[in-house]
């Protein structure tokens, strides 16, 4: 499959990138991560999400730019919380 | 009254064992059960189920599970089945299983489920085959969930799984991903049983509450939507003595100390 560029910079749209990056992030065998959003903004890429540790944070921006090395990514990734719960929902 | 804790997608792997341990210990003073909705490793290998069976193996109270689209990704889904019940752990798709407590007996129904999309706007057993296999493997597993729950004897119903049954408890995640993300037949199996609770997983950016259209209360306990090791609910508290069947009733139940 040819892949369309932009005809001015030679870049490929903004569109496909996070198509490609928002597959990426779910098909890397290093990443399987399916629940971050990949988020257009003017100076680039934001990827907001939360992971399992750290590591997984890190992991995801490295892969990133490591395939998309030309494109300005950052990362409001947050790593969750695993604290006993404080309260209990009371049902019917 | 019975009290379940329950999460979903906590996605185990090396790096991330011990995380939920210290909650995990608590458990036995404030839970009867725990039940996991699915999505227990990242990419579905046996190694990655042995470290939920580290995790979530040898807790004190009993724990039921069933499996997400994650632990399907290395299609070693025996091997993983096998290393967390060996661990303890009850897997359940297409079954379910009755848990006896003081607060009464508790019934639990799980299957994975699948996509589809919900009411007017989901997918059709039309078409080309892929498209059709797809729907009908929604059907069946919406089948599979209702004779489940209709199987069980018991004083409260529950019903795991990892796709959603309703789009209540996706909101927050985008419209166009809702058919990937659950299908209404899950509910519409729910609705026709006396369920008192769905619990599931998988939407990652959802809601935690929603209701079936019958009315029945479903909770998405997917890790990154509760944000805490596990969430807790008290059911049953109408369950008066009269009510509570008596302990040792044969059948399917299991008895657990």
């Amino acid at each position: 499959m040819s892949e369309f560029r932009d005809s001015a910079t030679g870049a490929p749209p903004d569109e496909y990138v996070e198509a490609e990056i928002h597959r990426l992030l779910a098909e890397d065998p290093a990443v399987a991560e399916q629940g971050i959003t990949v988020v257009r903004r003017e100076r680039g890429l934001v990827l907001y999400g939360e992971v399992e540790s750290p590591h997984r944070r890190e992991e995801i921006l490295r892969r990133v730019a490591e395939r998309f090395p030309d494109v300005p990514v950052t990362s409001d990734i947050g790593v969750i919380r695993a604290q006993a719960p404080t309260e209990v929902e009371q049902l019917p | 009254m019975i009290r379940i804790a329950a999460v979903g997608d906590v996605h185990m792997d090396e790096d991330v064992v011990g995380r939920f341990r210290p909650a995990l210990d608590e458990l036995p003073d404030c839970a009867d059960v725990l039940l996991l909705a699915g999505d227990l490793t990242r990419h579905g290998t046996e190694a990655e189920a042995r470290c939920v069976a580290r995790e979530f193996g040898g807790l004190g109270v009993p724990v039921l599970t069933v499996l997400g689209n994650h632990d399907h990704q290395s299609d070693q889904v025996p091997q993983v089945v096998k290393v967390l019940e060996d661990a303890g752990i009850r897997v359940l798709e297409g079954e379910g299983t009755v848990l006896e407590f003081p607060g009464g007996r508790l019934g639990v129904a799980g299957v994975k489920g699948f996509g589809g999309g919900f009411a007017g706007r989901c997918a059709s057993d039309f078409g080309e085959p892929e498209m059709k296999a797809f729907v009908r493997t929604t059907n069946e597993s919406a089948r599979a969930l209702e004779a489940a729950l209709r199987g069980l004897d018991c004083d409260l119903l529950v019903a795991l799984t990892h796709y959603s049954p309703v789009p209540d408890t996706l909101a927050g995640e985008p419209l166009e991903i809702y058919p990937f993300l659950g299908s209404y037949q899950l509910g519409q199996a729910i609705d026709s049983t006396p369920t008192a609770l769905a619990l599931h997983g998988h939407a990652h950016a959802g809601s935690e509450r929603g209701t079936t259209p019958g009315g029945v209360r479903v909770r998405n306990v997917a890790h990154p939507v509760i944000k805490q090791a596990y969430s807790i609910f008290h059911l049953g508290d109408h369950l008066d003595a009269s009510e509570v069947s008596g302990i040792g009733h044969s059948g399917i139940q299991q008895s657990w100390s």
